[in-house]
């Protein structure tokens, strides 16, 4: 049997044991051979590069991977004649003499074995029986089949399980112990050790049902939803950093937040995907709905000097798709970049149709380096979410009241007020009260209104040309001129203000000034400058943006700009409207083009509130003396306001030149634009519930924005709404050479969008959890199984294609699959189901036949026991010595870290630079919530093979490597937590060796020591305390690792010994392993 | 012979028979069936690699890869251009430039004004190679060195390019070439990491420094253990191998003793075979804990080194110190050690940045090859210096006499290697007249990695890991590589 094995071993590389089990046998005489099995594998991994999907590479027009290929009838003879292995081309050409005619050719560095190519004659003898791929047929749920064993199973996960073993002349394990059972459990549900009380009461509970109790307890425990999100965001790559480049921080943790709790409440999985696919789309979405498309904005994002957006954009849209086909589908779609898939029926256009969904995003390309790349939502605190709901509604009613205004029924009033002589009075500026200054230019001469300067002097090189309505008149700048307004030194960081201005751009290409009032303490020198500055800026070849940068005198600045989509052309007037709320914070800059709301964003929020004066005396100066200078540009209706303006304010700004035009216009004469100015004008300065509306908007704005400063902000997605979703076929994957233009769908393998649904992501995501959607269900229940039972039933997650391992159990799978769709896509029923079976529940002992029929435990002849993850490594040893901080969510937080991982790697400007390890409770938190930088991860998560979250991992890996070893016994954090378990466990025994090592083994190993263990470990503590007895300084060295403190009261040597046997015990693979 | 020996042997047989490595911390298990097939042909006791691994017999054992990052002005260093003083400030030929794409860092520039370089270049050695003044060291071994002038790259930008460079992929996820020959080819010491990265710092802190990650370190889809592992000039060399204050190593073994102990009743109870695997690795981990001490304690080494060296080297983390701990790791069989510099990014300042770009590292390249060569190492032992894409002759910015820019260009860019079976005195390839398109044996990224992967015997083609389906290379399956056989020795 051995050397039987042995050779399939040889022969079949990754095809599963229990596959190679069924080759063995069936070497021996005639039994059927399984296609999907056993011929599909051999065909796709040999065969189907040049004859398989892709048209590009295929050879001699020849396709083995449909039916019509195989079966087909070709000028020298039928590729397979059923029944008939002589007269089939395909067996010819396998069993060649000759090495020109033998498949797979030499240059193909792939070779049949004989095995391998008996199997294809056996089954072609055999009638070639042909199957579509298992994984893109519906599953359907299959009868429980029937086993010798009645008595064993006790959920129907366990006959499919039990009738494998008996096939495989195996049975199960017995049951595990109750404290091994309970501390398996713990572990997988909430990722925790067990307390020892619950190791107790469980031991001691008689009642039937005590392991079930248990599993409802966990099920509701809060930590179950903190498990459970570890792996889904691998799959999300969830990290705090963007993770290109500079690398800076990304306000990204609410969407973390988002998915414990989506676990915790138990979300239906089919909602859990609309949400995160499109919950942005969702009619009226709520800001839950809106934080959970986060998911699409984690993949890492550059701002890289040199990048060429499109490349970038092509590569997001990349990732969001490989992400979802990797996630939901199991399928490696992104095999299909640069040519047709080679081995699933995914064409190149199928691809980037799926990437299309993604692509019409109002996200830009480049991340502008920020924490808050829009589009971002506000998250209020959660004591502030009622409020904040209650006051964005309210915000809804009152624009919504204000654009009413003047339409249907009160249109007549406003009919009315435009016929009377009071309509004069709008000739003046609406926001008189609140101007600091105006420089308003009237026929020939420059007049400064309500400034501190009545007249103004123009130089010579300034000129007065046309403004923008055609009413007032723009200073025309030349070469290095400007002009001088009277000090305006009310502007100051604790004080609202808005600057306001019109202003034409003679270039598309230039970043420049043409506003500012700054104090320098060094001529020259521009960095010590304060004050504000107001221009155009452009990164690269990027478009010019409005940019307003408030300066403090301690060097620290606040900044807000739009993205590239909000660029400024050259040669057309823009009003730009730049307003302050005084809030110290750079949330409270608010930049309007034409009167409307631009989402801005910019350096500042990542730091201290701007703490310092920004207040210059200095003249505000327009244009400037640089070499080029503003030449040609010009400016118009400048103004400086008092206060901070809302959208109402920004729109009257905007339009207070056709204003003054249409004030004194006859009815019949007014202009559409002339008649707006004035229908704002009655709207928010006339009729009374508009004055009491957008009275109340101002007020309601001031209360938002108080929420959003307590609070955070998260990445979201959103649809642009101006372009349908579209995409280009991209040849050979690149960003430039754009083919084919296609629209969203979803590959032609699978069933259809339905009718009924949207082609955009809210489609896409609804039809993934369309009850006829093969892949779903299958590949997401497959990843619960994983999480459990260590490998997946099929063993390949994110591959359920032609190449992926073919299911261990495959109706088992199907029938969990169903299962899960027909309990309403409940995870916890899934959870439930999982633990709660006799499966589960065996002893992970092996025997001598078990570790030759099932080694990697596929069949599950045993119970489940692997190494634990990253997280839970740490996790384990905090809880267990009781230093764990239970905390749940949160911005995420900077534990224990050897000097120097990240600015060893990083940029020197990345605000990620330097690695400061936070105090008391925040060094005790789970390890999802540690911080994550996706350039220099955390090393001991990294070392115990955490992905780096750069890419969409759905499966991990569990090696053994020396460097494990070193980091739980080196590392402070598991010193220190030792030696924390170790005080307690002295404090609690009173001077009795036996009760002190007890109380370390019940606390990490659930459990009490045997006789022989006792003794191993008591004699390595004496020889531990004989040591720091002697050394008594090395006692206090070792006692005092780690931030909390010793208890003085404990005998150094005593505790440092026992500190060492902790450190110890910790180590032990069976407390490494759940 | 035990349960779970048999059971470890039927599981490290089928690790070498086909599925890969993958599944079991495979280290252990290796050391357990003693020497490798690989061993055999490589003449040293390796532990882990592939069967089959080398294809054919190796020139090279080791390797020290010294990575510039930034990229260095080809054109300044080895790339000679005299012509180009007459260009001055005249606009690169549309005929050269083709309207290729450019980063937008200089795609916005009106002019792409030629900039000469402003330093001198003198010939050395038996083929007068012309060698920039700015690198006396290395000029003086031309013989030893084989020049390629005309690397040439797909990416535009350091991240990509970096990562393509070291992984055959503009996107992260791949392993690099470091991991792929760990993984090819196993280790020959048991108590070292077979590969190591330093990172070195630069002096000049006006040098535009670029980011560097884990990620150009990583095993990608090759299983954790293949991942480099930084070896650090403060606090704990490795990471966590130093033990807690207050644990002498005999306490620390008392422990691992006990540990053993109990592990043992574990193993015998459960008889998973991953209990032996990890009883094993904690012993490999006690091993590191002297040999890494051992390897970063210079106090024995001589005056002669730091004369060869310079006294830079004394000090931590910098380049020359970096050299020397390359070499006493080559000494102690570290399979690949990767070196990175910073501080190359010229965008502008050239003139006053890569001139202490050069003193940082040109002293400590001399020194290691001439060492490894007077240790007789160097015969085995590749090394490789370069960027990961060369420079514009065209200014970024403003050009005068004294002072400009040079932006990224993926065209042409110079690299050398020595030793492992390189051929010396060599120059491979040209470019035209402004150093801006190879003219003449154009070496791309993947050619370059084959050649490398060849000088360990090891054949591009047939090197593979199957991930998603796919026979994955480091070469990339969308093109053949083809070895640089003319600098071959």
């Amino acid at each position: 049997m051995r050397n039987t094995l042995r050779r399939a071993f040889l022969a079949v590389g990754t095809v599963s044991f229990t596959c190679m089990l069924a080759f063995a046998a069936d070497a021996a005489g005639d039994a059927p051979v399984n296609f999907q099995r056993q011929v599909r594998p051999i065909l796709s991994d040999n065969c189907f590069l040049c004859h398989g999907p892709d048209q590009g590479t295929r050879m001699a027009d020849l396709r083995l991977d449909i039916r019509t290929g195989a079966f087909a009838t070709r000028k020298d003879g039928v590729v397979i004649v059923p029944g008939k292995p002589e007269e089939s081309l395909l067996i010819k050409r396998v069993f060649a003499e000759k090495a020109a005619m033998r498949m797979p050719p030499a240059f193909s560095h792939k070779t049949l074995t004989q095995e391998q190519k008996d199997i294809l004659r056996r089954w072609v003898a055999q009638g070639a029986p042909w199957k579509d791929h298992w994984a893109f047929v519906a599953p359907v749920r299959p009868a429980l089949p029937d086993v010798k064993d009645t008595k064993w199973s006790r959920n129907p996960i366990d006959r499919f399980i039990l009738a494998k073993l008996e096939a495989n002349g195996l049975a199960p394990a017995p049951e595990a112990s109750r404290r091994t059972l309970i501390r398996r459990v713990t572990l997988d549900l909430i990722g925790l050790p067990p307390t020892p009380a619950e190791v107790e009461a469980f031991v001691k509970d008689t009642s039937p049902d005590a392991y079930e109790k248990v599993v409802d307890r966990l099920l509701s425990s809060p930590h179950y939803g903190e498990q459970r999100a570890h792996y889904w965001l691998d799959a999300a790559r969830y990290a705090d950093t963007q993770g290109l480049h500079i690398d800076n921080y990304r306000e990204m943790w609410p969407y973390r937040d988002w998915v414990i709790n989506a676990f915790n409440k138990n979300l239906p999985f089919d909602k859990f995907t609309i949400y995160q696919l499109a919950g942005d789309l969702l009619p009226n979405a709520t800001l839950d709905q809106k934080i959970a498309s986060g998911f699409q904005r984690c993949n890492v994002t550059t701002n890289e000097g040199g990048s060429i957006p499109a490349e970038v954009d092509a590569m997001y849209a990349k990732d969001r798709a490989d992400t979802m086909g990797t996630t939901w589908l199991g399928l490696t779609v992104g095999c299909a970049t640069c040519h047709d898939h080679k081995f699933d029926p995914i064409s190149q256009k199928d691809y980037y149709s799926l990437t299309s969904f993604f692509r019409n995003t109002t996200q830009y390309a480049l991340d502008g380096n920020v924490s808050d790349t829009p589009p971002v939502v506000v998250v209020p605190r959660s004591e502030d979410r009622k409020s904040w709901d209650e006051l964005t509604a309210r915000r809804h009613e009152l624009l919504n009241t204000l654009s009413g205004i003047g339409t249907g029924q009160s249109n007549a009033a406003f009919e009315k007020w435009l016929q009377s002589s009071s309509r004069k009075r709008a000739a003046k500026f609406p926001l008189a009260s609140s101007q600091l200054l105006a420089v308003n230019l009237e026929k020939d001469a420059a007049l400064v209104r309500r400034g501190h300067q009545k007249g103004l002097t123009l130089p010579a090189a300034v000129t007065l040309g046309e403004g923008p309505s055609g009413l007032g008149k723009a200073l025309v700048f030349s070469k290095e001129t400007e002009v001088s307004l009277a000090n305006v030194p009310e502007i100051d960081t604790d004080k609202p203000f808005t600057i306001a201005m019109w202003v034409w751009l003679p270039r598309d290409d230039q970043g420049l000034v043409f506003a500012r009032q700054k104090d320098s303490k060094k001529e020259g020198d521009s960095s010590k400058d304060w004050g504000w500055t107001i221009g155009v800026e452009r990164y690269n070849t990027e478009p010019q943006v409005p940019t307003i940068h408030l300066n403090g005198a301690d060097g620290k600045s606040l900044t807000a700009r739009p993205s590239a989509d909000y660029a400024l052309k050259a040669k057309k007037w823009y009003h730009l409207t730049f307003s302050y709320d005084g809030s110290r914070n750079r949330k409270g800059l608010a930049i309007y083009i034409d009167g409307s709301l631009v989402p801005s964003y910019g350096d500042g929020s990542d730091f201290p509130p701007l703490e310092s004066s920004i207040r210059a005396t200095s003249p505000v100066i327009l244009g400037t003396k640089d070499k080029e200078g503003f030449d040609q540009g010009a400016i118009a209706d400048f103004r400086i306001l008092n206060r901070r303006v809302d959208e109402l304010d920004a729109k009257q700004l905007y339009e207070a030149d056709a204003l003054q035009v249409a004030a004194k216009q006859k009815v019949p004469d007014l202009t559409a634009t002339g008649r707006q100015a004035l229908l704002t004008y009655y709207t928010a300065q006339v009729d009374s519930a508009g004055k009491k509306a957008a009275s109340e908007l101002h007020k309601v704005d001031a209360q938002r924005m108080e929420i959003a400063l307590r609070g955070s902000t998260t990445f979201v997605q959103q649809e642009r709404t101006d372009t349908q979703p579209m995409a280009h076929v991209l040849y050979r994957g690149l960003y430039d050479q754009m083919r084919e233009e296609v629209h969203p769908n979803v590959p032609s393998v699978l069933p259809p969008m339905p009718a009924s649904v949207p082609k955009n992501r809210l489609g896409l995501a609804e039809w993934l959890v369309e009850p006829s959607n093969p892949l779903t269900s299958r590949v997401t229940v497959n990843r619960y199984w994983q999480q459990v039972f260590g490998t997946g039933i099929v063993k390949t997650a994110g591959d359920f294609g032609s190449q992926g391992e073919p299911p261990s159990n495959a109706e088992l799978l199907d029938w969990l699959a169903v299962e899960f769709r027909e309990s309403g896509w409940d995870m916890k029923h899934m959870f439930r189901l999982l633990v709660t079976s006799a499966a589960y529940r065996q002893s992970a002992e092996s025997t001598p036949l078990k570790l030759e029929r099932d080694l990697d435990n596929r069949l599950i002849s045993r119970g489940p026991r692997f190494r634990m993850d990253a997280e839970m490594v740490r996790d384990y040893a905090l809880a267990s010595s009781g230093l764990l901080a239970p905390k749940l969510g949160g911005p995420s937080v900077k534990p224990y870290q050897p000097p120097h991982i990240w600015d060893a790697v990083a940029m020197d400007n990345s605000n990620t630079r330097f690695y400061k390890a936070d105090t008391g409770d925040k060094l005790y938190r789970r390890s999802l919530y540690t911080f994550w930088k996706r350039s220099a991860p955390p090393p001991s998560m990294d070392i115990f093979n955490a992905p780096s979250r750069e890419v969409c991992v759905v499966s991990r890996e569990r090696t053994n490597t020396p460097l494990q070893a070193l980091v739980t016994m080196n590392d402070p954090q598991f010193v220190e937590a030792a030696r924390v378990l170790a005080q307690k466990a002295l404090l609690s025994s009173q001077s009795d060796l036996n009760g002190e090592v007890n109380y370390l083994a019940n606390h990490l190993m659930a459990r009490d020591l045997d006789g022989k263990e006792k003794d191993i470990v008591g004699r390595s503590y004496q020889d531990f305390l004989a040591y720091y007895q002697s050394a008594p300084q090395d006692a206090e060295k070792l006692i005092s690792v780690g931030e909390t403190k010793a208890d003085p009261s404990v005998p150094a040597p005593r505790l440092a010994a026992l500190t060492m046997v902790a450190n110890e015990l910790l180590n032990l693979d069976e407390v490494l392993a759940k | 012979m035990k349960l779970t020996d048999q059971a470890l042997l039927t599981e490290t047989r089928r690790q070498f028979f086909g599925r890969g490595a993958r599944g079991l911390g495979s280290l252990a298990l290796f050391s357990l069936l003693n020497e490798s097939a690989s061993a055999a042909t490589a003449g040293k006791p390796a532990f882990g690699g592939l069967p089959g691994l080398p294809h054919f017999a190796p020139k090279a054992k080791r390797a020290i890869y010294l990575h510039m990052l930034g990229a260095p002005p080809q054109m300044e260093l080895f790339d000679y251009k005299p012509g180009m003083e007459k260009w001055f400030d005249k606009d690169l030929p549309e005929s050269i430039r083709k309207g290729q794409r450019l980063t937008t860092m200089t795609a916005g520039q009106t002019r792409f004004p030629i900039a000469p370089s402003v330093f001198k270049f003198k010939q050395y050695g038996q083929n007068g190679t012309w060698i920039s003044d700015l690198l006396p060291y290395t000029a003086k071994m031309v013989d030893d060195m084989a020049i390629i002038r005309t690397m040439h790259t797909d990416a535009i930008n350091h991240e990509p390019a970096v990562t393509f460079l070291q992984t055959g992929f503009m996107i992260a996820g791949k392993p690099c070439i470091g991991s792929w020959i760990s993984y090819g080819l196993g280790s020959m010491n048991q108590s070292l990491p077979t590969f190591v990265v330093m990172n070195a710092t630069h002096s000049n802190p006006k040098a535009n420094v670029q980011a560097i990650s884990a990620r150009l370190w990583s095993s990608g889809f090759l299983s954790g253990q293949y991942s480099g592992v930084a070896l650090r000039s403060g606090g704990d060399p490795v990471l966590y191998i130093g033990n807690p204050e207050g644990v002498p190593t005999k306490v620390r073994r008392r422990m691992l003793d006990a540990l053993g102990e109990m592990n043992e009743i574990q193993a015998k109870q459960i008889a998973d075979p991953e209990t032996q695997v990890r009883i094993s690795q904690y012993e490999m981990a006690f091993r590191m804990q002297t040999s890494v001490p051992d390897l970063t304690d210079i106090s024995k080494e001589p005056e002669s080194t730091f004369k060869l060296y310079g006294e830079d080297a004394r000090k931590g983390g910098t380049f020359a110190n970096c050299c020397l701990m390359a070499r006493r790791m080559m000494e102690r069989d570290v399979r690949f050690v990767q070196v990175y510099h910073r501080g190359w990014d010229v965008h502008g300042l050239l003139p006053e940045v890569l001139p202490s770009q050069c003193k940082d590292v040109d002293q400590g390249s001399y020194a290691l090859v001439q060492d490894l060569k007077a240790r007789g190492l160097l015969d085995d032992t590749l090394v490789i210096w370069g960027g990961e894409f060369g420079r514009t002759i065209y200014s970024q910015g403003k050009l005068t006499p004294t002072d400009y820019g040079r932006d990224h260009h993926p065209r042409c860019f110079s690299i050398w290697m020595a030793g492992g079976g390189i051929k010396g005195g060599v120059v491979h390839g040209e470019t035209d007249e402004f150093s801006y398109n190879v003219v003449k044996d154009p070496v791309h990224v993947r050619d370059f990695q084959a050649t490398i992967l060849n000088r360990f015997g090891i054949d591009d083609a047939r090197f593979t890991f199957k991930f998603q389906g796919l026979d994955q290379k480091l070469t990339g399956t969308e093109k053949k590589a083809i070895v640089v056989k003319d600098i071959l020795a």
